[in-house]
């Protein structure tokens, strides 16, 4: 089996690894990177928990090798907030929306909703929802995450 | 949910990548977008020794203009092609099927080749390929061919393609410019695969069909032609349509099949209707009294 | 929005200034780590020298292990070791059910020589990486002698016994089959008799979080998991009793948990394969269950088929019913199950006077079941799809059948017909409020002119209660304890039993804490999910963290409150009265100049002991275990209405309204939010959900692509209407987490059936309502292909029905097979004169499990007279009778209710078998041997 040394950037910071060929970027970055925010959910691009943004896009990261995202520009959700703390308007409306129960699903939702929030877009609600199908909510019911989707749009608080 | 070991290569040219599919006498699977890849190999379903990795192939992305056709790169991502310009102009059926094709962050990753090569039977892309009358691309150290989508696609993901060969893109005709978009699917979610899905697209010169190309998918082994449709369809005038019985023959290729998420028999019914329906709107019939 | 945003100030709150945290939708102290990546879910911990662990799994459903071969897997570079079961038998564990009883069949984490479902772990491979222990258990042969498996209830009914030892597949059972005397009569009376079958599919909880284990053991007497669970206080007590090691410290830690809804009650195979190989191997060894393995080989949920007749007269008042429920328990459930609750519940909120059942539980080469929100949900589906169509099929509008037949509050106390006190629910006066909210009359107008175009909509209404906030009734149901502090910093903390898997008990428990205790929300942090801080608690489980663990914290709080003000009321010599605490200030009455920050008063009662008043005990710590009672009833009322696409099945939710009593609201945004996740897996149950097994065993939805969880697409947006009357538990809180998934169902079905009613009924409830089943009742054909594989399915039941008689209770007094073939020849005189004089062993066949005890028999003549024995006392009989073989006599209990048991024995040589009749219960299996026999 191949080994791979990769160098890219997870949350700003310039991260170089080695890995094996067949280690997904999701265990990379859980692993080797220390970011355990990024949850691993069903390893078959399903559930969504496992979405980063690579290169500006929210993919799965169950769904790409780590030796894929050599050279790339990695975002999890612990890249985020501010340091000290401030919440990132996303983070910020999942919580005024009470969008998250157990949590686990929820790093891959904020970043589907920060990849499609980022640099001035200006999605429609529509849009954000649409989005929101490629993430499985086992606790919520959705509710919390369409008021969320409601802020992000129309800048309205829950 | 660890893929067995393999090597992992990524060639930056299609000569370098045919040397390396031919050098691996079959034990090598090509990735590109890896959305329907990487479960496999996560499952362990599919356990290559080599994997091949096309996404940093140059000049291996892309829509461009051919001459009478449009032809798409193979790891031409999905979410870029949907919003693509030209595709929007020249082929507004596959635009529609492909806003089907899994979520948003699928389709970030995902490819048209990948998707093409795959050859999924409920998948959107190889349906849309055999119904506009594509032509895939094919290269190998032995050469490059070229093989219609129609006879491209043998059983459920299975194409005609040798372990040597690679998709290097897909080539779609012109379909005159207002042109009639046929699609409908039916899926229990969005992004799932269809239970039964046709696209497709027709001509319509002074109130004749003067060409047309439809398929089904999730309505057998492999995407479906309704070739024998295509036949009758062309020359009828648009006031005569006789839509359930044009339904039975579009049915004729089909070989629906009972699985976990429907019976035959519904896609079978639901075919039907769909059918008819999509025909009704596209064409702006009435519904008969 | 609701009331409920509006707190309102109950009487008897002592001393509390305007700040009121009680009723406040307060963001949850949960979120910011977990929306920054910051939360601890099993996985994410990792402790020096860990090695990782995957599972070789059986690729049958049932036989004979002949031979496994490790040889190549060994050697692959990067395994450490390869357990089997004859290896981690060296470290003996008895697996025991959700209950705490033992399990009746032998069950141990790794198969030994045989294996019963796919996906029964055989082997533990340790290795330094999960990549590499994948494939050195891909490397692993095995060699089985297949056995035809035992798939379905009808198999199992009809099928060879799965589990070695055992005489039929019956799991469990309890009640009387056929309908008799008055229920017979009443029913035979009744003007309209309507039935209603049920077939409930199997269900995976699936948690976002699967299974989750890291164990270490540290030294030869300490034992540490990290492990993702519904409470680490019970894990601890399962543990500790499991592996029978007092020298043992077990600490248990499960900080932040991915949602469970049943699964994670208790370790089951895999966590226990780990624990033992933890303690063998000395090293942390760490098993992270992959989706793949969660959907084909973790506990699944809910497989039951139930039939229920009610007869009704002609005004559509209730007489009689019956209901017969069959559950598939799998081979090895976390409870042998059939269900007890399903008919405990079936009436209590309806006026009938009269209820008979059976149940019974069937083991089958299938994952066992564990518990799935609502475990017993199966009586509200039933009970109210069958409401609708008698409703239907009397003529009367659905609500007024309802109406007609609800307790409302005006009937109350009453007793339900089994038994069950009923003085505090409110679903007749939720449904009243429901209704005034939702115009139906012009719904129904609009459904009209909706038919006229084509368009089918459907109403569904459906009422229920619930038992929540269980303790003290059954193991492991216990009170709640909060532990309290003021620090000396001012700051409140606090240690509770209760534990989130999302419920967001840090939040809700902060707020009864700083509401009671008259300081600001943000100054209290609660601390959960280690069972080395806070007492004993079950955990979430029956809906009761927020009656229970809120009683607890409200009660601490005003006993902390208390303390401040004597030591306040002493230090400046005020009246304890005059002393009131606000916003973390402590007042006293008419005198603003000597208001103090708390933090004051707490470093005076921590550091200054001298200034203390005589006997105060110094800090201001304080605990409480809150005994609430049994349980405490919710109530409901929800409205659906949908849209049915004609053309292709497909069924659309236009609009949900639930109006829900849970008693007094902690934070309406976790009630909503309890609700709203209930209703979404409801809609998942009776629209998409479904883990069906192949004729072979083998589990077909292997993925999510395969069992279809609801999108955000599937679920509509929720309105609520909190019709909210306080219960009797401190605080006024009943339960509220398992009700959305338990009147969602019927409530939705109810919509659709009405939706189809111009097409015809869903004669039999077959679920998933699948678009293709839903054309079956539109096109009155069968397009899904249900009916042929029911009928089938009737076929191999009648035919169990008559040729094995073991298998039904029906024929249950005939004697065990054991009898039948003695030695010598056939069954002799001699056999049915033996005495029964002495002590046996019985084992009861209890809904919760077996029952385990001693029986003392003696006569005189004809006459018996002796006691029965069991771990929780002795009951002592007389004037029973003996003869023939055949021994009668009655036992009157008092816990958990008044019922007089009548025994019917039938002793065979050092056999015995019959029945135990158990009041409305109906009768019960009894099975026993002379004791000193082996």
């Amino acid at each position: 089996m191949s080994e791979h040394a990769i160098q890219l950037t997870i949350n700003g910071r310039r991260h170089t690894g080695r890995v094996e060929a067949r280690t997904s970027l999701g265990d990379f970055l859980r692993a080797d990177a220390g970011y355990t925010g990024v949850h691993i959910g069903c390893e078959h691009g399903v559930c969504g928990a496992c979405t980063v943004v690579v290169d500006g896009r929210a993919v799965r990261s169950c769904l790409m090798l780590a030796v894929q995202a050599d050279g790339a520009e990695v975002t999890t959700v612990e890249g985020l907030a501010d340091p000290e703390g401030t919440l990132h308007p996303v983070q910020q409306a999942m919580r005024d929306a009470h969008g998250l129960q157990c949590g686990f699903c929820t790093p891959g939702v904020v970043m589907t909703f920060a990849a499609l929030t980022a640099e001035g877009a200006k999605p429609t609600e529509e849009q954000l929802i649409a989005a929101m199908s490629g993430h499985i909510c086992r606790c919520t019911g959705y509710q919390g995450i369409r008021k969320a989707a409601r802020i992000l749009t129309s800048g309205d608080t829950a | 949910m660890k893929p067995a070991p393999f090597d992992y290569v990524a060639p930056t040219t299609v000569a370098e990548a045919c040397q390396i599919l031919s050098e691996a006498g079959g034990g090598a699977t090509v990735i590109a977008g890896g959305q329907t890849l990487m479960p496999l190999l996560n499952l362990r379903m599919s356990q290559p020794f080599i994997l091949v990795d096309v996404n940093r192939i140059e000049g291996f992305a892309g829509v461009t203009r051919v001459s009478n056709g449009t032809r798409i790169g193979p790891t031409t991502r999905q979410a870029d092609a949907l919003n693509d310009k030209v595709l929007a102009r020249e082929l507004p059926a596959l635009v529609q099927a492909l806003s089907h094709v899994g979520h948003h962050q699928t389709r970030n990753r995902g490819t048209i080749g990948g998707s093409i090569a795959l050859g999924e039977p409920a998948a959107e892309m190889p349906a849309t390929a055999v119904a506009l009358g594509a032509t895939i691309e094919i290269a190998s150290v032995r050469g490059t061919r070229r093989v219609a989508a129609r006879d491209f696609y043998i059983g459920p993901y299975m194409t005609v393609l040798e372990p040597d060969e690679l998709v290097t893109g897909i080539v779609y005709p012109d379909w005159l410019e207002g042109h009639h978009v046929l699609f409908r699917e039916v899926a229990r979610r969005p992004g799932d695969f269809a239970l039964v899905g046709m696209v497709g697209a027709a001509v319509v010169e002074s109130g004749t069909i003067a060409r047309a190309g439809l398929a089904w998918f999730g309505m057998g082994p492999t995407p479906i032609g309704m070739n024998r449709l295509e036949g009758a369809l062309v020359g009828e005038a648009l006031d005569r349509l006789d839509l359930d019985a044009l339904a039975a023959v579009g049915l004729a290729d089909a070989a629906p099949f009972d699985d976990h998420h429907a019976s035959a028999e519904y896609r079978r019914t639901v075919g039907r209707r769909i059918f008819v329906k999509t025909m009704r709107e596209a064409f702006a019939l009435r519904e008969p009294a | 929005m609701s009331e409920a945003d509006a707190p309102a100030r109950r009487e008897g709150a002592p001393g509390i200034g305007a700040a009121r945290w009680i009723g406040k939708r307060v963001p949850r102290k949960e979120d910011a780590r977990l929306l920054t990546g910051r939360g601890q879910y099993t996985d994410d911990v990792m402790l020096p020298g860990t090695l990782h662990v995957a599972f070789a799994r059986s690729q049958i459903a049932r036989g004979n292990i002949v031979s496994i071969d490790t040889g190549a897997a060994l050697d692959v570079p990067g395994v450490h070791s390869i357990m089997l079961a004859k290896d981690l038998a060296r470290q003996p564990i008895t697996m025991m059910s959700f209950f705490f009883t033992p399990s009746e069949v032998p069950i141990t984490p790794l198969a030994d020589t045989y294996v019963q479902y796919v996906g029964d772990p055989l082997a533990l491979v340790i290795a330094e990486t999960r990549a590499i222990a994948e494939d050195a258990a891909a490397l692993i042969a095995v060699e089985y002698e297949e056995l035809e498996p035992v798939v379905t209830v009808a198999q199992a009914m009809g099928g060879p016994p799965i589990h070695p030892g055992t005489d039929s597949n019956v799991s469990a059972e309890i009640g009387d089959e056929e309908p008799e005397g008055e229920l017979l009569d009443a029913l035979n009376a009744a003007a309209h008799r309507v039935r209603q079958t049920v077939v409930h599919q199997r269900i995976s909880q699936a948690p976002m979080e699967n299974r989750a284990i890291l164990a270490t053991r540290e030294g030869p007497e300490e034992l540490t998991l990290y492990i993702t669970c519904q409470s680490p206080h019970n894990i601890a007590r399962w543990v500790s009793l499991a592996l029978g090691l007092p020298e043992a410290a077990i600490r248990v830690i499960a900080k932040d948990v991915g949602g469970s809804f049943g699964l994670k009650n208790t370790p089951w195979k895999e966590e226990c394969a780990v624990i033992c190989a933890a303690m063998l191997f000395g090293r942390p060894l760490k098993w992270t269950e992959d989706r793949y393995e969660a959907l084909t080989a973790s506990a699944q949920a809910r497989e039951a088929e139930m039939r229920l007749e009610v007869g009704f007269d002609a005004d559509g008042r209730m007489q009689a019913s019956h209901g017969i429920y069959d559950c598939n328990n799998g081979a090895y459930p976390q409870g042998a199950d059939n269900n007890i609750a399903v008919h405990m519940f079936m009436w209590p909120a309806y006026k009938m006077p009269t209820y008979g059942f059976v149940s019974r539980g069937w083991y089958t080469n299938t994952n066992g079941l564990a518990a799935y929100r609502g475990p017993w949900a199966m009586e509200s589906l039933i009970r109210e799809t069958l409401l609708d169509k008698a409703a239907r099929k009397i003529g009367i509008d659905p609500v007024e059948i309802r109406r007609g037949n609800l307790v409302y509050l005006s009937d109350q106390p009453t007793t339900s017909c089994m038994g069950i006190p009923v003085d505090d629910i409110t679903p007749g006066e939720c449904l009243e409020k429901l209704v005034a909210n939702f115009d139906i009359p012009a719904f129904r107008r609009e459904q009209a002119n909706a038919r006229r175009e084509g368009r089918y909509l459907g109403l569904g209404i459906a009422t229920y209660i619930e038992p929540t906030g269980s303790a003290g009734s059954m193991a492991p149901m216990t009170g709640e304890l909060a532990q309290v502090r003021i620090e000396p910093t001012g700051k409140v903390t606090a240690a509770m039993s209760t534990h989130s898997q999302g419920h967001g008990t840090a939040t809700t428990m902060a707020q009864c804490i700083a509401d009671r205790l008259g300081v600001r929300y943000e100054d209290v942090t609660v601390y959960e999910g280690d069972n080395t801080r806070g007492g004993f608690g079950p955990g979430a489980a029956g809906s009761r963290q927020g009656v229970i663990g809120g009683g607890a914290a409200i009660r601490a709080s005003e006993m902390l409150a208390d303390k401040v003000k004597t030591l306040a009321a002493h230090l400046y010599n005020a009246s304890p009265e005059s002393v009131s605490i606000e916003e973390g200030i402590v007042h006293i009455a008419g005198a603003p100049e000597m208001s103090r920050p708390i933090g004051e008063l707490a470093n005076i009662a921590y550091g200054e002991p001298h200034r203390l008043p005589p006997g105060f005990e110094a800090g201001l710590e304080v605990q409480f275990r809150y005994q609430p009672p049994p349980m405490t009833m919710t109530s409901a009322a929800h409205a659906c209405v949908v849209e049915v696409d004609a053309d292709t099945g497909f069924v659309k939710i236009l609009r949900w309204i639930a109006s829900e009593d849970c008693g007094t609201v902690i934070n309406p945004a976790v009630v909503e939010g309890q609700v709203a996740g209930g209703l979404a897996q409801a809609i998942g149950m009776v629209l998409l959900e479904d883990m069906p097994y192949d004729a072979r065993g083998n589990p077909m939805a292997a993925t999510f692509k395969d069992y279809l969880l609801p999108a955000i697409t599937d679920v509509p947006i929720f309105e609520y209407i909190h019709a909210n009357t306080p219960s009797k538990t401190i605080g006024g809180m009943r339960g509220v987490g398992e009700g959305g998934a338990i009147i969602g169902p019927p409530t939705l079905v109810n919509a659709i059936a009405d939706a189809l009613s111009p097409f015809g009924e869903i004669e039999e409830l077959v679920l998933p309502l699948t678009p293709a089943r839903i054309l079956d009742v539109i096109e009155q054909r069968d397009v899904s292909g249900t009916a042929r594989l029911r009928a089938g399915v009737r076929e191999m039941e009648e035919a169990a029905a008559t040729a094995i008689p073991q298998a039904g209770p029906a024929n249950a007094m005939a004697p065990p097979a054991a009898s039948l073939v003695l030695p010598g020849g056939t069954k002799t005189a001699a056999a049915t004169a033996a005495a029964i004089d002495g002590d046996w062993n019985l084992v009861l066949k209890m809904p919760m499990g077996p029952q385990a005890m001693v029986a003392h028999f003696q006569t005189d003549g004809g006459v018996l007279s002796g006691y029965l024995s069991a771990s929780e006392g002795r009951q002592e009989f007389a004037g029973g009778s003996w003869g023939e073989g055949c021994a009668r006599f009655e036992v009157k209990v008092e816990q958990p209710m008044k019922i007089t048991l009548k025994y019917d024995l039938q002793v065979d040589e050092d056999a015995i078998s019959g029945r135990c009749k158990m009041g409305m219960f109906g009768s019960a299996k009894v099975t026993g041997e002379r004791a000193g026999r082996r």
